[in-house]
């Protein structure tokens, strides 16, 4: 048996492999393994529009080959459920009933898309766009020049958006509180922003207008496929129907682990759960943040890279603070058009 | 702790007939096996009950339930569910725990319209009970003491019975029609109910002394109903808040609300706690016509005593949910209107020894949540003033009880929450239950019941391994638009026959023993092979327990030391896998159930 540290790593995002890099990189004799829902390798979320200009072919989408895991000795477990965490034991239970033991643990499992839950009864007539797959079935649904409606309208929705508006499909959103999430745009500036949205070709509906939704059914033959009532009794028809509310952590196997969990899980400025040897990074932690006294999300693909380095510097006895790097606000460019810094992906 | 060789319990496999046993392992063996029923404070046989409902026995169902408590439809739809939180399917690796709670309320509401209640009356005693309080536990105590032929007489100060079950739960989540049906049913065995009699110390009022002077035994379950104040910080600490338009405190909110008060609420509203009376007033509130409704936790989700269900159910309501936050102080503005909460950042610390966890406030991490109205939920406290009797009490005033249920009072016994402290009404149920077994103990002299285990043979496994993997069947709701027209709209519509018997077959049945005739075992290891989980050892021996009942297994992989091969009935999950693998067919099984029998003079 080696002496070698076991690192496991559940989630294969961002914050992942930037940490099984920057672990191989810090702890060469280590074991790395890596546990994945997913059944694709790591993939660019960011470009899953592409889907929509006819790119169906996941190979395309993959940022690292297998090659790359097996020249780095990381063990990638794809399509592999982790359904507990003993922190006492230091093992993770897999859905299949495998136990594997850990000497560090990164939980970098991210986050879903939320669906309100007074939203939840319509979920059959909604289609989600966080996986690879979603967005291929979306594509597939939605006729030439279709019409979209969009719920809520966060960064993601509306970057997916800005791909439709170009190949030509109308977008209409029902802006909300989650509008622009995870910015924060204030009362005062959301007239500016929502006017812009329109500029850059959006159709937006303020829900509060018309009373909020009050349901989405199915269409009547020879309208479009989706029907949505408002609470002032005015309808909209539309060929997809797509929530974008934000996210929310993906955490259930972290349930009875003993680990501290509010939204997220609670981590100290060194990225470390209350577990001394389990961390977190990513969109699923939420960090201690002394200059506003509370813990805090921070979004984006370049925090969650870089928590992912630190996470992995401080496994491997760096003893860093995080400190968020970079500006997460919303801008407008001179052409009166909306840009959001997690667009700007690379 | 003795370690003894491996042997069979007394349920042996070769037994063909039924059988009742009092030997220590074999009531070790429930308690340790069938986790729901140890788990539920009345001690209800819920393997039975749901086998029953996989049998389309709606009625035979309900009577089970009714041996351990009175209110089966009432705790169908509004209990706590420690069982749930015990049950076997829900361990690691099973799956999600049993619908226990939604299949009691099966047996009520799907039992014939034309079902019989079954009582088994003893003989009038003469003996006269006084009760003060008709909630759960009192209606509980007052059923048994009527059974075991005592003459009770339930006193309630209020309009009608049913203590908190009839003013502290909304009428969307318990319908009263069902609430006073199976209250009705109590009262049909002779118990004699004066409502609007309060028994205290204020004048036109009946004190204590007088029930003890009228009465053989009085029983005391008046619940724990008395607010407790919001602890603030700074300018607010001790502060009067009687005075600060727009604060309620939650369980008088709906009590009032109940007694017939036209309550409001502002636009935005902002409850503090998180138990049922906080979840109920934040729908209350919604439904009253809030805007914009958040309910304030010190810790998160996770570590709150409410089901998921009613998380999921409440955040479809629309209502927001918001962790890791104590409130310090209040924002009002200069004509005494509540404007805001000042709250404190939490951080989580360590656990109660009530199970839940501590939060510490973070110094300088204050801030506001603005907000028109506050429902404090914060729970209540025991009030001991209204008793011209001294009683002993603990050092959170709740009164102490003797081993034989009675105050320090001769002749005063208590039960329910005014005992315990603000509890949940199943815990009210099986407290009165218990207590009422001792008064009558005492009353008569001797106990005149005492519990056995009733072994009886099993001819096949009376589950597929298919069950297994059945998923948990959800509860259907009506729609939001429906729910939020009338406060007295049920919002769980109940499962049907179809989703009833879906989740019943999902019930592991712990209330089967598999065992094996290690005299005619011919270790094959066949059913080794065959089970699905780490559930049939090889072992040496096993553990004593001081109490006689058997311990942890003693496993081991040399064959010199093989005392037996060993089902596991902990690891079990009674898939039958094992016994109809057998060749040789020397795997038995037997039901094991809790009963009661008479005891002699």
């Amino acid at each position: 048996m080696s002496d070698a540290r076991h690192h496991v790593i559940i989630g294969s995002g961002v914050a992942g492999n930037q940490a099984a890099e920057t672990l191989r990189a810090r702890d060469p004799d280590s074991r790395i393994t890596m546990v994945t829902v997913s059944r694709l390798p790591f993939f660019n979320r960011y470009d899953l529009p592409r889907v929509f200009r006819g790119e169906r072919d996941w190979r395309r989408f993959v940022i690292y080959p297998a090659e790359y895991y097996r020249r780095n000795r990381i063990a990638l477990r794809r399509a592999t459920k982790v359904v507990a965490v003993d922190s006492i034991n230091q093992t993770l239970t897999l859905q299949h009933k495998e136990t594997i033991h850990f000497d560090t643990l990164l939980v970098a499992s991210g986050a879903r898309s939320y669906l309100p839950e007074e939203l939840s009864e319509y979920r059959p007539l909604l289609l989600g766009f966080g996986a690879f797959h979603e967005a291929v079935q979306v594509a597939e649904t939605l006729p030439k020049r279709g019409h979209v409606i969009m719920l809520g309208g966060d960064t993601i929705g509306l970057d997916l958006a800005r791909t439709l508006i170009e190949l030509r499909h109308r977008v209409t959103l029902l802006a909300d509180d989650y509008t622009f999430w995870p910015h924060e745009v204030s009362e005062a500036d959301r007239p500016r922003y929502i006017a812009a949205l329109r500029n850059m070709g959006f159709e937006v509906i303020e829900a509060k207008e018309r009373g909020s939704l009050a349901a989405v059914s199915q269409g009547a033959p020879g309208l479009p496929a989706r029907r949505l009532v408002f609470k002032d009794g005015s309808e909209l028809h539309g060929d997809v129907v797509m929530p974008f509310f934000g996210n929310v952590p993906i955490l259930d196997f972290m349930i009875g682990s003993g680990v501290d969990i509010e939204r997220g899980l609670l981590v100290r400025p060194d990225l470390r759960t209350t577990h001394e040897n389990i961390y977190a990074a990513g969109d699923n932690c939420q960090i201690w943040t002394d200059s506003v006294r509370r813990y805090c999300f921070y979004h984006g693909w370049k925090n969650v890279r870089a928590m992912g380095e630190l996470a992995a510097r401080n496994i491997t006895g760096a003893n860093e603070a995080w400190t968020p790097q970079h500006d997460e606000s919303l801008r407008l460019t001179a052409d009166g058009k909306i840009l959001s810094p997690f667009w700007e992906y690379q | 702790m003795v370690v003894a060789p491996a042997v069979a319990l007394s349920g042996d496999a070769s037994r063909r007939e039924a059988c009742v046993s009092d030997d220590p392992r074999d009531l070790g063996w429930v308690r340790q096996n069938i986790p729901c029923q140890t788990a539920c404070p009345a001690g209800t046989n819920v393997p039975a009950y749901i086998r029953s409902i996989v049998e389309e026995q709606y009625g035979a169902s309900y009577e089970i339930n009714r041996e351990a408590n009175v209110l089966p439809g009432v705790l169908g739809r509004i209990c706590s569910r420690p069982c749930e939180a015990k049950c076997r399917h829900g361990w690691p690796g099973n799956g999600e725990a049993v619908a226990i709670c939604h299949l009691k309320r099966v047996a009520a509401d799907l039992k014939d319209a034309s079902h019989r209640i079954t009582e088994r009356l003893y003989s009038p005693t003469g003996k006269r009970v006084a009760i003060v309080g008709a909630g759960p536990a009192g209606v509980s105590a007052a059923h048994d003491l009527s059974l075991f032929g005592h003459d009770v007489v339930m006193y309630e100060r209020e309009e009608r019975p049913g203590g908190m079950l009839s003013y502290g739960i909304p009428e969307f989540r318990l319908p009263r029609d069902l609430l006073q049906t199976e209250l009705h049913n109590v009262l049909r065995l002779g118990v004699q109910l004066r409502t609007g009699v309060a028994v205290g110390n204020a004048p036109g009022q009946t004190p204590v002394s007088k029930l003890l002077a009228e009465f053989d035994a009085v029983l005391l379950a008046t619940g724990c109903v008395h607010p407790a104040p919001l602890p603030l910080k700074g300018e607010w600490e001790n502060a009067d808040l009687k005075d600060v338009k727009g604060i309620e405190y939650g369980l008088d909110f709906l009590v009032e609300m109940h007694r017939g008060v036209n309550k409001t609420v502002g636009r935005r509203v902002a409850v503090l706690g998180a138990g049922f009376t906080a979840l109920d007033c934040a729908r209350v509130a919604v439904r009253l016509g809030a805007e914009e409704v958040t309910i304030h936790l010190r810790t998160g989700e996770e570590y709150i005593p409410v089901a998921p269900e009613e998380i999921f159910e409440c955040k479809r309501e629309g209502i927001r949910i918001k962790g890791l936050r104590s409130p310090m102080g209040l924002q009002v503005d200069a004509s005494g209107q509540l404007t805001g909460v000042e709250f404190a950042v939490n951080r989580l610390g360590g656990w109660r020894e009530s199970g839940r966890r501590i939060a510490i406030p973070i110094e300088g991490s204050e801030f506001i949540e603005p907000c028109d109205t506050v429902i404090v939920a914060i729970g209540q406290q025991t009030f001991n003033g209204f008793s011209d009797v001294p009683l002993e009490v603990d050092r959170w005033k709740n009164v102490r009880l003797g081993s034989d249920g009675m105050t320090s009072h001769q002749g005063l016994f208590a039960a329910g929450d005014y005992v315990s402290g603000a509890s949940t009404a199943v815990q009210a149920v099986g407290h009165g239950r218990e207590i009422a077994r001792r008064m009558d103990a005492w009353l008569m002299g001797r106990e005149r019941r005492r519990q056995v285990v009733r072994i009886e043979p099993v001819d096949l496994p009376l589950r597929e391994r298919a069950d297994d993997f059945i998923p948990r069947q959800h509860m259907p709701t009506r729609g939001l638009g429906e729910r939020k027209q009338s406060m007295a709209c049920e919002v769980e519509t109940g499962y049907d026959r179809q989703l009833a018997r879906e989740e019943a077959k999902r019930c592991y049945l712990c209330n089967l023993r598999y065992q094996i005739d290690v005299d005619r075992c011919v270790y094959c290891r066949a059913c080794i092979e065959v089970a699905p989980r780490n559930c049939i050892k090889l072992v040496g021996g096993v553990e004593i327990g001081a109490d006689g009942s058997y311990g942890k297994l003693i496993e081991t992989k040399e064959w010199n030391k093989v005392g037996a091969i060993w089902i596991d009935n902990n690891e079990c999950i009674r898939c039958g896998a094992c016994f109809n693998v057998c060749p040789v067919k020397c795997i038995s099984i037997s039901r094991c159930e809790l009963t009661e029998v008479e005891v002699g003079p």
